[in-house]
């Protein structure tokens, strides 16, 4: 039973943390903004699931619109703003898409509002099952059935495509492949779309379980940094074991220590940091 | 030091000496927060500028000091002068672990690794509602009768800060500070000539932290309550802000880049209360993009790119 909530809350964290490993591993920026992407996509959800008109399909209709939605937001800003500095010092990277959590937070408060919003389950998956004789909200099964489907997606992507080559490639050594005749500035926007799709993914797909709510960009982006550190920045596999990893803990700590399950998290991750500081997948910096 | 700085810092003296006969008290109180932010970001530049560490969870320290504070006078019942002193230590101690983890990284994971320690301080304080009454922070906070009025706290608070202020500045002019600036420069050098690089990194990272922990002792009871929002991550952005406006290879530069913020600060948020960190965010964006020289200048002695890159 709560292995089972654990791996669902894995799986939220896998979407979300897998979009900012790539995108690090990709262009060597830390988005510290996936958190936000991650909240507008969980906002635009609210909105969509309000603006359509109340039948069956609608619920599917905005799972697919919102990550969409940020997903262009995403390359506005890659676009827009880091296209510009991918050459200046790390640092500076950073301290924009820091900039960019405290914009896009006021710019979501402002267009939804100080309230918490909530998006109602479809009538398919509002119950629940049984699952060895105890009650499982069925909306988690979903999760639980969507996100392998998108890492088997993102495994054919990266191992069988000439783009997962090329993505695969950039993270080994990007100099290399500009000098081959890629063209790495749209190379780097189109990862930045997809990294924020996923983001948005992971928002929209959460929206019906948790209150969607201000700070949520912060807790997320904490954990989902926490999950990318524990597996090693840039790393597919790593993401995906960790934030299973991270979800179980998570799950078990709130039984054992509910209120401190937090500092469990980041005391594997400092284990994890001083034993191998790269991630468990991850390769070392030198 | 220039030839010419003794002399600035005099005349800098007096005005603020005279500064509660001439200006209202809104300005008393304004020049206040800009002391014990200029403290914050002083505190801060001790790694950014001069140890070449950027922390993105500051705020953890500042609350720290702030909660320790405001704990102390109002659970334990220690009188606010003893408070003062003592909350700072809290913080330090905060910034010595939290640091024997964060000092072992570099560059982007350092940044990181700090706004996530931030961030489990702000959730334990937010959480811990029996101690610390999450949400709703801890009220009624206030220094004794003598220091209550806002002169008296505005001498108050420029006393504690320019005591803290020198002794930041003999940290940095001392061989430590040297050590530190070589430990920014080139840490494989600075360990071939003898200095653990690591050690001297940790004990920084706690002096900052110390340092932090004062200036959020001073506020909480400028402020008489204390929030989560103190831990919170914008509020780690204030001294990283304040810092690079001012410039963070001069000592004070971070005091300046204060000035200017708080002074930013009012004029936005007593117009738009919401906006403000629109404004802040939007601001760091615009200079970062826009006047691309204009930091490379201030950063022109840092060593911050990753290998076999650019």
């Amino acid at each position: 039973m709560q292995v089972l909530s654990g791996l669902s809350v894995g799986m939220f964290l896998f979407l979300v943390s897998v979009g900012m490993s790539l995108i690090f591993g990709v262009t060597r920026i830390v988005n510290l903004a996936h958190g936000s992407f991650y909240m507008v996509g969980a906002y635009l959800m609210v909105t969509m699931v309000e603006i359509l008109p109340d039948r069956p399909w609608s619920f599917w209709v905005a799972l697919l619109v919102a990550p969409l939605g940020v997903a262009l937001l995403g390359g506005v800003i890659e676009v827009g703003l880091l296209r510009l500095i991918y050459r200046r010092d790390p640092l500076m990277q950073l301290i924009l898409t820091f900039g960019l959590i405290l914009v896009i937070g006021t710019l979501v408060l402002i267009a939804w509002g100080p309230d918490n919003k909530s998006v109602s389950r479809p009538d398919v998956l509002a119950g629940s099952v049984r699952v060895f004789g105890q009650p499982f909200p069925s909306y988690y099964l979903l999760v639980l059935v969507l996100a392998p489907l998108v890492a088997v997606g993102l495994w054919l992507i990266f191992y069988r495509t000439r783009w997962g080559m090329l993505i695969r490639a950039a993270t080994v050594d990007r100099e290399m492949l500009g000098a081959l005749g890629v063209d790495v500035a749209a190379l780097y926007t189109q990862v930045f779309v997809f990294g924020s799709w996923l983001a948005g993914l992971g928002g929209a797909l959460a929206a019906p379980t948790v209150a969607v709510a201000m700070g949520m960009d912060g807790d997320v982006l904490t954990t989902a940094f926490v999950v990318v550190v524990i597996g090693g920045l840039g790393s597919f596999a790593g993401s995906f074991v960790s934030a299973l990893l991270v979800g179980l803990l998570q799950s078990f700590g709130i039984l054992v220590f509910p209120s401190i399950s937090i500092v469990l998290l980041f005391a594997l991750m400092a284990v994890v940091l001083i034993v191998r500081p790269w991630g468990l997948f991850g390769r070392a910096e030198e | 030091m220039t030839a010419g700085a003794p002399r600035a810092i005099g005349a800098i003296l007096i005005v603020l000496a005279v500064a509660p006969s001439v200006l209202p008290p809104f300005f008393l109180q304004l020049l206040t927060e800009i002391a014990i932010v200029g403290l914050f970001a002083t505190a801060f530049n001790l790694l950014m500028g001069f140890g070449g560490m950027v922390s993105f969870g500051h705020a953890a320290y500042f609350a720290l000091g702030a909660y320790a504070a405001a704990l102390l006078v109002k659970k334990a019942g220690v009188p606010m002068l003893l408070a003062l002193p003592v909350a700072p230590l809290v913080a330090a101690a905060g910034a010595l672990f939290f640091g024997f983890f964060i000092v072992r990284l570099t560059h982007t994971y350092f940044a990181m690794l700090s706004l996530a320690f931030a961030q489990i301080v702000f959730t334990v304080i937010f959480k811990w509602k029996s101690l610390t009454g999450g949400d709703d922070g801890l009220l009624d906070v206030w220094p004794p009768a003598l220091l209550k009025s806002p002169r008296a706290y505005y001498y108050f608070t420029l006393i504690v800060v320019g005591l803290c202020l020198l002794a930041l500045h003999a940290i940095i002019s001392s061989p430590f500070g040297y050590a530190l600036r070589a430990a920014r420069e080139s840490p494989r050098r600075a360990r071939f000539i003898g200095v653990d690089v690591r050690r001297h990194q940790l004990i920084a990272f706690a002096l900052s932290g110390l340092f932090s922990g004062v200036a959020g002792a001073l506020f909480a009871f400028y402020n008489g309550s204390v929030f989560p929002d103190f831990a919170y991550f914008p509020k780690s952005f204030e001294p990283l802000v304040v810092a690079l406006l001012g410039g963070v290879h001069s000592f004070f530069g971070p005091l300046a880049g204060a000035l200017g913020f708080k002074i930013l600060e009012w004029l936005i948020s007593r117009q738009w209360p919401v906006y403000w960190p629109l404004f802040l965010g939007g601001i760091v964006v615009l200079v970062i993009v826009v006047l691309p020289q204009g930091f490379v200048g201030l950063l022109s002695g840092w060593r911050w790119r990753p290998r076999g890159t650019m």
